[in-house]
């Protein structure tokens, strides 16, 4: 395998989940129900009472339960174990991405959490302005990155200026698609900064 | 990079989910329709005739009755035994060992992962970017990978840590002679919401 297939099957495998919860979670409820299906039968052969039901009831009673329940129910039910199939399908067909994303590397395959670029925006956007650290917040999310910005009472705010300081930070990382910046300034100040 | 095979995670929750989904659709059809429900109480009595005829197709003496019992307590400990499998194929493949070379008979050199874990920590000890590090290896389809882990001090910029991570891996390749993958992450974690803001420089 090549150097730069390698580097992008790192990326691919690190920034998207593998399922490997809901795969865990699903085979241990089939595992449980196999083992009881099983032992019920082991102890029916045996001639002890059943633990919950033996298999020929459980038969009996799948077989007269639309006879035995309230339809509204029984609909319900059905709708249920039809949104939990929907949830395993879509488990099994979405990306699953996470919140981190790829920087351009020749050499390494070199994956950085959301978070840490919102920080760092956050950072580049403060002391581009003077601000003091609590002033800016900034939240990363697919493609763009939302500033918010709680200027100090009684100076004057460039939006423009922050916009640039922000998207010149998100420029220097090289990322495979690009995070826009949206600057938004709250309408109440900050006193005393 | 662990060796969870996804591409198995994901057929197996689709192919449950569809069972389960027709399962659902069939039991709302018998609660919504009432021919559902009449054809649903005939076809679980034959099926459960069926079912009785097939038992005593195959007698077994004694209390266990039927050849056919036996398979399928044998199909369920096998569907068991499948799910066991499953979920022992989820993640796996860590290793300890960074790389091995063979020296014509005379000996083997092994380079463990705590070696290179120790230069990290070593290396970005006074870096003020970096709060904390870790460093863990996993078997690749033909070689080992390395994975550099860079906990982030609250602001610092990727674009210098990734640098930072680069200058790492150029001296690791320096180290070892030879160049293997690696996966740099750059993370926020504990240490970094503790950790002190870095200073303006």
């Amino acid at each position: 395998m090549n150097n730069q297939r390698l580097i992008r099957r790192m990326v691919r495998r690190e920034t998207h989940s593998s399922r490997a919860a809901a795969s865990v979670l699903a085979a241990t409820v089939l595992l449980a129900l196999c083992l009881w299906l099983a032992l019920e039968a082991v102890l029916m052969m045996a001639g002890v009472p059943a633990l919950l039901a033996s298999p020929g009831d459980t038969g009996r009673w799948l077989a007269g339960l639309p006879a035995a329940t309230i339809p509204g129910w029984l609909a319900a039910a059905g709708v249920g174990i039809a949104l939990l199939g929907v949830v395993l399908i879509v488990a099994g067909m979405a990306p699953g991405r996470r919140p981190r994303r790829a920087l351009a590397s020749d050499r390494c395959a070199v994956v950085v959490d959301d978070d840490v670029i919102a920080a760092a925006v956050s950072r580049t956007v403060q002391l581009s302005s003077g601000f003091a650290p609590g002033q800016v917040t900034t939240t990363v999310a697919g493609r763009s990155a939302r500033v918010q910005v709680r200027p100090t009472s009684g100076l004057a705010l460039d939006a423009g200026a922050l916009t640039a300081a922000a998207s010149s930070e998100l420029a220097r990382y090289g990322l495979a698609t690009r995070i826009t910046p949206a600057v938004r300034v709250a309408s109440s100040g900050a006193v005393g900064q | 990079m662990r060796r969870t095979n996804r591409a198995l995670n994901r057929t197996l929750l689709i192919v449950l989910g569809l069972l389960l989904a027709a399962g659902g659709a069939l039991v709302a059809a018998a609660g919504f329709l009432p021919t559902e429900a009449d054809a649903w109480a005939a076809t679980a009595s034959t099926l459960l005739g069926q079912a009785s005829a097939l038992l005593s197709s195959a007698p077994l003496p004694g209390p266990v009755r039927s050849w056919w019992a036996v398979a399928w307590v044998g199909g369920l400990l096998l569907a068991a035994a499948l799910c066991v499998a499953w979920i022992a194929s989820q993640g796996g493949g860590r290793t300890r060992r960074l790389a091995q070379e063979d020296d014509g008979g005379r000996g083997t050199t092994v380079v463990d992962v705590g070696l290179v874990s120790a230069a990290v920590k070593n290396a970005t000890a006074d870096n003020r970017l970096v709060v904390a590090t870790a460093v863990s290896a996993w078997e690749l389809p033909r070689t080992t990978g390395l994975q550099l882990r860079l906990q982030a001090r609250q602001g610092a910029s990727p674009g210098d840590l990734a640098g930072t991570a680069e200058d790492l891996v150029t001296g690791i390749d320096a180290w070892l002679g030879d160049q293997i993958p690696v996966l740099v992450r750059i993370t926020s974690g504990a240490r970094t919401a503790t950790a002190r803001r870095g200073r303006v420089q």
